[in-house]
């Protein structure tokens, strides 16, 4: 060619500068965005809440980020369980727990300058359960508020919520984010208005913006000064600003704690916990309240209407080794058909611990023989059934292996959210595979109560039935802590459920971070953090 | 739209002819897609409703068979398929595309929010993207040694071998985590905008080279190159004016191609940078089978992807004057590439094919 080689050196030497002027271009600029003087707390959270109105949504992330800007009638110590007041001075209910009657505090205004009233708070109730009516949103709330019959306001600052029938769960619920209280004007917006634009509340942070999939932020209200007495100061919060970024790759939150991005990361990888750990970063962990993940059996199934099965079943899966491989490190296998974080809670251990040969032999007994191909039958009857989820595919597989070995043979219908609650809704499962997630012990009555409307599991059981339905209307502590072992006791015993692991919360934060504390629906409050 | 004068002049009426069949395609195109898609939305098993109010409602979601038969009315998913297919596509005719059943927002204007922040990575990536290809393109070419030549060339295939999640964490370990330059996520900075459009150019622009470099092959070996280059044209001048001008052509059509992945394949990255986006809303929509989104967003995909392929139709009569209409006279497109070698150097070779051999331009 004609082209001298000291030609083409030139141009070759050209263009490669101006690549990498390309490449430099495309990568020069100012550094990530710092940390304010006085504190933006960045947190990243793994999923987009999709509705920032608390009330509405039952996403764990929205849900902790609803709670920065309202406050509740009441608060729940994490530790004993006992309601303490929050904006609620004082508080009662009847006997028979079907009417409450709450003084507010006088001193209580919204963000938006409006006062607490008894009529906000009428208005809020009546905005949920209109919300909740024809089951598209508001769900959670609207279970704390079964039975709604209305609100009677005596005063400006005394009113009495009622119910059809005994509640116990309402005064747990008022210290929910669900039921946390919003101003007049926010219940006057349609329900996607409130998702998308945010509440006013009386928090200690007030919305800013919130961008779909990527961001939601507030800013510190001024003049705050009814923190609860649970919380660790009093009067405004001490972090100017909050930005929730939402970021979906766990290996980009990780990183991104350790880059100094965020100071607080959501949803911590359980298999990454020992080694943030081990580098120095704060661990905050704390078991969902409620159902364990468990395996829900259907009792309409002939196989496992077979109390051998369930036996088997019982004392069949090896928790430890479910715990160890796929669980938090720093957790515990579940004991009972309540999480231990929750109030109610009592131990079954010795009802569930791990013993093949006793399920071998309860199997044997019952005339479950093996078969050939090491699934056992009867009566040509095949030890087969079929496990429906839609999350922890892993944990289902292990269960399976498991269970293999006893000569079970589970079968897995991995599948969505709508496959799963159309399971639920035609009655159709062999097994369900869930947590369900409450404050309190009545998540056994939303799980096992044939006439909730909710209800998932397929039990025929008066004893159970008439157990849970009278621990909603016992307003003694003692009297109703009996009433929930009892329950707790012929769930396990009986075989009507199987806790598989308890689900742990974990987030993790910079060493210098301090403050942070779970309240007791595993949630958190952000309100007495410091950047340090 | 070239409006017909008073007067109706032969070059109007001609452009009319030229260009009512492609509308009349892309019209249909966006029919079909809307057809297939609706179909196939039905034939999914399971309940959308249900599946849409269990992302928000979670383990409280209702399963009380009134309320859900009342939320399929409201959703517009009861009746028979006909009326509803109808209804919604009367809905799409006016650009009502239908709410969200999950948020209960307006498909249209959920769409319309992204679609800033979409066009963003996109464009950049397509810029970033092509850029780099016709430099790479263009080192290969003066690359005085045949080892480097190859090296080059053998490079951009990297970019669709390796999947665009890699790539971005890897980016986002390197520039975020490591130097600090970029932010990992979300869309707080303006400057977040550039790793997940870095991220996609690599796809982008393999695509691109792969056709580019094809060209500028079949050009390199025509006549007229050798032309030119035995009249001694520089290397740099045979390359401007002869080489790229050739290798245009079917470089426009992938560009068109591209501008409909890009549409559509920004989910990964999005999900990787924690960005809203075209691709973040379908991930989001599929799960929770929210179907009136997922159709919104197959249809407005679709409507890009053909309008590109609408404009780059439109765009070959500019760039190849042997496409242009005189009168109604289209002279056959298909030259020998001898022909070209006629063509003088120094004006336009626009008397050769843009590649000898391959399929001519429609």
């Amino acid at each position: 060619m004609n082209t001298s080689p000291k030609r083409r050196i030139a141009l070759a030497a050209g263009s490669a500068v101006a690549l990498t002027a390309l490449l430099a271009g495309c990568s020069a600029g100012g550094g990530s965005e710092g940390e304010g003087s006085g504190g933006t707390l960045v947190f990243a959270v793994e999923t987009d809440p999709s509705c920032i109105d608390p009330q509405q949504p039952t996403v764990t992330q929205a849900l902790y980020i609803g709670r920065q800007v309202v406050d509740s009638l009441v608060d729940q110590d994490p530790e004993t369980g006992e309601i303490v007041p929050w904006l609620a001075s004082e508080f009662s209910s009847n006997d028979d727990m079907t009417a409450f009657e709450f003084t507010l505090r006088d001193d209580v205004t919204f963000s938006d300058g409006s006062e607490l009233t008894s009529e906000v708070v009428q208005a809020n109730f009546d905005a949920i359960v209109e919300m909740a009516a024809d089951g598209s949103t508001a769900s959670l709330a609207g279970q704390y508020l079964s039975g709604y019959a209305g609100t009677e306001i005596v005063d400006d600052q005394t009113f009495r919520v009622a119910f059809d029938a005994p509640n116990a769960a309402f005064l747990q619920g008022a210290s929910t984010m669900s039921l946390g209280l919003v101003s007049q004007a926010t219940t006057e917006e349609t329900p996607e208005a409130r998702c998308q634009d945010g509440v006013i509340g009386t928090g200690p942070f007030v919305y800013d913006a919130y961008a779909p999939n990527s961001e939601v932020s507030m800013d510190r209200r001024d003049g705050y000064d009814w923190a609860s007495g649970l919380r660790g100061h009093e009067g405004d919060a001490y972090l100017d600003r909050i930005e929730f970024a939402v970021v979906t790759e766990a290996s980009v939150r990780v990183g991104g704690l350790q880059s100094g991005e965020f100071d607080i990361v959501g949803e911590l990888p359980y298999a990454d916990e020992p080694r943030i750990a081990d580098e120095g970063y704060s661990i905050y962990a704390k078991a969902n309240p409620g159902i364990p993940t468990s395996l829900i059996p259907n009792l309409e199934n002939p196989v496992l209407a077979d109390p051998a099965v369930r036996e088997a079943l019982r004392v069949g899966i090896d928790r430890e080794d479910i715990n160890a491989t796929l669980g938090y490190a720093g957790g515990e296998a579940p004991t009972s058909a309540l999480s231990s974080g929750t109030s109610g809670y009592t131990s079954q251990a010795g009802l569930m611990a791990y013993d093949p040969d006793a399920a071998i032999a309860a199997l044997e007994d019952a005339g479950w023989a093996e078969g050939a191909d090491g699934i056992r039958e009867k009566d040509g009857q095949r030890l087969t059934f079929t496990a429906t989820g839609f999350y922890e595919q892993e944990m289902m597989e292990l269960i399976q292996l498991q269970l293999k070995d006893l000569g079970i043979d589970m079968q897995i219908d991995f599948t969505d959210a709508g496959g799963f609650f159309g399971a639920i809704a035609d009655r159709s499962y062999d097994v369900l595979f869930a947590a369900l997630t409450r404050t309190g012990p009545d998540a056994l009555g939303v799980m096992f109560e044939q006439a909730a409307p909710s209800h998932w599991a397929v039990v025929d059981d008066a004893e159970l039935e008439a157990i849970l339905s009278e621990q909603a209307a016992t307003s003694d502590e003692d009297a109703r802590q009996e009433l929930l072992d009892e329950a707790q006791r012929i769930i396990i015993e009986d075989g009507y459920l199987f806790p598989v692991l308890e689900v742990y919360q974990v987030h993790a934060s910079q060493p210098e971070v301090t403050g942070f504390a779970f309240d007791s629906a595993s949630r958190f409050h952000l309100y007495d953090v410091e950047l340090g | 739209m070239p409006g017909a004068g008073t007067s109706p002049s032969r070059t109007a009426l001609a452009a009319v002819r030229a260009v009512a069949p492609r509308i009349l395609q892309f019209v249909f195109v966006v029919w079909a897609t809307y057809t297939v898609t609706f179909l196939l939305i039905r034939i999914l098993p399971g309940d959308p409703v249900l599946a849409a109010l269990a992302v928000q409602s979670g383990d409280a979601t209702t399963v009380d068979p009134e309320q859900l038969a009342a939320l399929r009315e409201e959703a517009g998913l009861a009746g028979s398929v006909l009326s509803q297919y109808l209804a919604q596509l009367g809905g799409l005719l006016t650009g009502d595309l239908g709410t969200s059943l999950a948020t209960g927002r307006p498909v249209t204007q959920m769409i319309s929010d992204v679609v800033p922040g979409s066009l963003a990575v996109a464009g950049l990536a397509l810029v970033v993207g092509v850029t780099m290809s016709l430099l790479v393109g263009f080192l290969a070419y003066v690359s005085p040694w045949r080892w480097l030549r190859d090296l080059l060339v053998q490079l951009p295939p990297l970019g669709v071998a390796v999947p665009a999640f890699v790539t971005g964490l890897v980016l986002i370990s390197v520039f975020s985590f490591t130097l600090g330059w970029f932010p990992a996520s979300g869309a707080r900075s303006p400057l977040s905008v550039v790793l997940p459009a870095v991220t996609l150019a690599f796809p982008v622009g393999a695509i691109f080279f792969q056709v580019f470099s094809a060209a500028i092959r079949e050009a390199e070996g025509s006549a007229y190159v050798f032309t030119a280059d035995v009249k001694g044209l520089s290397r740099l001048a045979i390359f401007g004016r002869h080489i790229l001008r050739n290798a245009m052509l079917p470089s426009v059509t992938s560009i068109g191609l591209l501008v409909g992945f890009l549409a559509g394949g920004t989910a990964v990255v999005e999900t990787v940078f924690s960005r809203d986006g075209i691709g973040r809303i379908v991930v989001a929509a599929v799960q929770a089978r929210d179907v009136n989104v997922i159709q919104g967003v197959i249809i407005v995909v679709a409507v890009v992807y053909a309008l590109a392929a609408l404009l780059v139709d439109l765009s070959y009569p500019l760039l190849d004057p042997r496409l242009r209409t005189r009168g109604r006279v289209r002279p056959a497109p298909v030259v020998a590439g001898g022909l070209g070698a006629v063509a003088a150097p120094g004006e336009a070779p626009s008397g050769s094919a843009p590649s000898a051999g391959e399929e001519a331009p429609r």
